[in-house]
């Protein structure tokens, strides 16, 4: 039996039926407004790069200075910013168009910071990477499918019983991919970070911290009276019931398995920082999280004693100066840049011209591995303190949906997504100032890189759909009480 | 002084000043909201919420729970099921110390924790749900 091939309008008017109930277009003054701010800050910095930057060529050309500012006052690639700033106002009229009672802060945070990458984008040598003509083209349009993708998962996900039910089908997807990481992943500057399968390339570590925290809120809710309330006494150290410690002692070597094999300490201080994070989160106990710090703390000082590259790492980290001309160099031209800013940095546009190249001066890896380090030569000490403090408004935002979650899962899964983003952003944050030995993962929002951009546009979206009150009550339990 | 150095410092920090302007006006959005979240009246520990009733308390009502709270159809429960299954004492709900814990008090038609009889005292955590008679309840955090 066939269904008669229906018309053009009638399929349309079919699906317009379909969709009508979803459409209540509903105000969301404070995000436009907010918005409108995040334009303008842009416009102003855009306007200062591209001033610096025409200024910088006159004196070039003349030989001096020029004597007035003619025709030299000019935003630096209207163009791309133009193109950004209509996608936020997409990704807003998306929003309002559904009306959904949502969160109306972290759109203008996040545009905010991605708006900042795009112009250090811009400022940085477009040969850098990027196939579509250059860093900037490139950071725009992962910049644009990022902010895509928060929408639709904003827009679309009413429900999480497709997440809470699945969990260990999404952890045995988590550790899949990290078995593939470690089988065919491709080795970057010693790092096997990146998988590539046919023309794809990604960073798998960007997708499985979304997937720990969606497996970890699942597993944490569901055992949470539990893992509180019994507890196996150890001398003086209560752990917790010896079943319940399997999967802490899988997550502990997992960590150590994504160190050794990868060679990524990033992204295991992240998944295992994240772990302990949501353990804590889940059962208030400070015991769990001091053993769980001791644990890791004794499998780096075996992984130190035992792997050349660990080694490299936090002797670099200890004295960069003494090997500064080797492999040291990254961190103490880093250290350089942020000097060099001072507390009011030199402009957008004003740090040293060999910025991010590899020539003298210049940070290696600049626009993956070090933005912090560029903003802080370029906007100085009080600008990297407003980066920092707009991911302290993320995280207060997640933690917030978090506390106002109807049912532990929930809160767990909120309380999750904005941590792993703040956490991170620390590590690479922590790692560019040699707070802590350097790694090589992303600073949200801001660094280079699709996979970044795309993994933390869906965790905002989540984020969005899970600060809607009224949609879709957890459903019912399926659990063996006995 | 130059004027072009004067004309790009004026914008250097009209940028710098914008990003805390900006910063400034999320932080007093956080902080009125905030302050509404700390006026509601949240000493409830958790709350009870109805999802099917054959009579009252009607589908939708929200009950907070304290920590030591009654359920059964007698006048002097915390919680009166009117409900002919319901035993006059039928169970308790108590939180100690870091959770959450439902007995039967011996009642007639027994009491459920999501589908499976409550033996002794069981745990309970937030989206659980507890039947009595033809009552059902779900345990919710006090914030949602």
């Amino acid at each position: 039996m066939t269904a008669r091939p229906m018309s053009p309008p009638e399929a349309s008017a079919l699906l317009w039926a379909r969709l009508r109930p979803y459409l209540r277009p509903r105000p969301r003054w404070r995000e436009l407004s907010l918005l409108g701010l995040v334009g303008l800050t842009l416009w102003v910095g855009s306007l200062t790069l591209g001033t610096t930057l025409n200024v910088q060529a006159a004196t070039l050309a003349a030989g001096q200075p020029p004597p007035s500012l003619d025709g030299l006052i000019a935003a630096s690639r209207p163009e791309l910013l133009a193109i950004y700033l209509l996608a936020l106002l997409g990704a807003h009229l998306a929003l309002v168009v559904v009306g959904r009672r949502t969160d109306q802060i972290l759109l203008p945070t996040i545009g905010l910071l991605g708006g900042l990458s795009l112009l250090l984008m811009e400022r940085l040598p477009q040969d850098l990477a990027g196939r579509l003509g250059g860093l900037a083209q490139t950071q725009l349009v992962w910049l644009v499918l990022g902010l895509a993708a928060m929408t639709a998962a904003g827009v679309a996900i009413r429900g999480d019983a497709w997440l809470r039910r699945y969990k260990y089908t999404w952890a045995a997807v988590g550790v899949g991919l990290l078995l593939l990481t470690f089988v065919l992943g491709r080795e970057v500057n010693g790092q096997r970070l990146t998988l590539q399968i046919g023309p794809f390339s990604g960073q798998p570590t960007e997708l499985l911290k979304v997937i720990l925290v969606v497996f970890l809120a699942g597993y944490l809710s569901e055992n949470r009276p539990l893992l509180v309330e019994q507890s196996t006494r150890v001398g003086p150290f209560r752990l917790p019931p010896v079943p319940y410690l399997v999967p802490m002692v899988a997550m502990w070597a997992i960590a150590l398995g994504v160190v050794i094999v990868q060679r990524d300490l990033g992204a295991a201080l992240l998944l295992f920082a994240v772990f302990l994070l949501l353990l804590y989160v889940a059962t208030a106990r400070w015991g769990y999280v001091v053993l769980g710090i001791a644990a890791f703390i004794a499998g780096g000082g075996l992984l130190y004693a035992a792997f050349g590259h660990v080694r490299t790492r936090v002797d670099i980290w200890l004295d960069p100066f003494s090997r500064a001309q080797e492999a040291g160099y990254q961190v103490v031209q880093a250290l350089h840049a942020f000097a060099r800013g001072g507390i009011l940095g030199s402009g957008l546009g004003g740090g040293l011209p060999t910025i991010g190249t590899s020539l003298p001066g210049g940070i290696p890896e600049i626009h993956t591995d070090f933005p912090f380090a560029a903003l802080g030569e370029e906007l100085g000490l009080i600008g990297v303190l407003a980066v920092l403090g707009l991911y302290l408004v993320l995280i207060e935002r997640g933690l917030r949906i978090a506390a106002s979650a109807p049912d532990e899962y929930r809160a767990i899964l909120a309380a999750g997504l904005s941590l792993v983003v703040g956490v991170q952003a620390f590590i690479i944050a922590a790692g560019n100032l040699k707070l802590i030995p350097l790694t090589g993962i992303t600073l949200p929002f801001i660094s280079y890189g699709g996979s970044s951009l795309l993994a933390n546009g869906l965790i905002v979206g989540v984020l969005l759909a899970l600060s809607d009150r009224g949609v879709g009550a957890p459903p019912a339990p399926r659990r063996n009480t006995s | 002084m130059d004027p072009v150095v004067i004309a790009i410092w004026i914008l250097r920090l009209a940028f710098l000043g914008l990003l805390y302007v900006f910063l400034g006006a999320v932080v007093r959005v956080l902080l009125r909201d905030l302050r509404a979240a700390a006026r509601e009246p949240t000493s409830a520990l958790g709350r009870l919420v109805v999802i099917a009733s054959p009579g009252e308390p009607p589908v939708g009502t929200v009950f907070p729970a304290d920590a030591v709270t009654t359920l059964g159809r007698d006048v002097n429960n915390t919680i009166v099921l009117d409900d002919s299954f319901v035993s006059g004492e039928h169970a308790l709900i108590t939180f100690r110390g870091r959770g959450w814990f439902l007995e039967d008090l011996g009642s007639t038609n027994g009491t459920f924790l999501n589908g499976e009889p409550v033996a002794g005292v069981a745990p309970v955590s937030f989206g659980d749900e507890v039947t009595i008679g033809g009552v059902r309840l779900r345990l919710e955090r006090p914030g949602g």
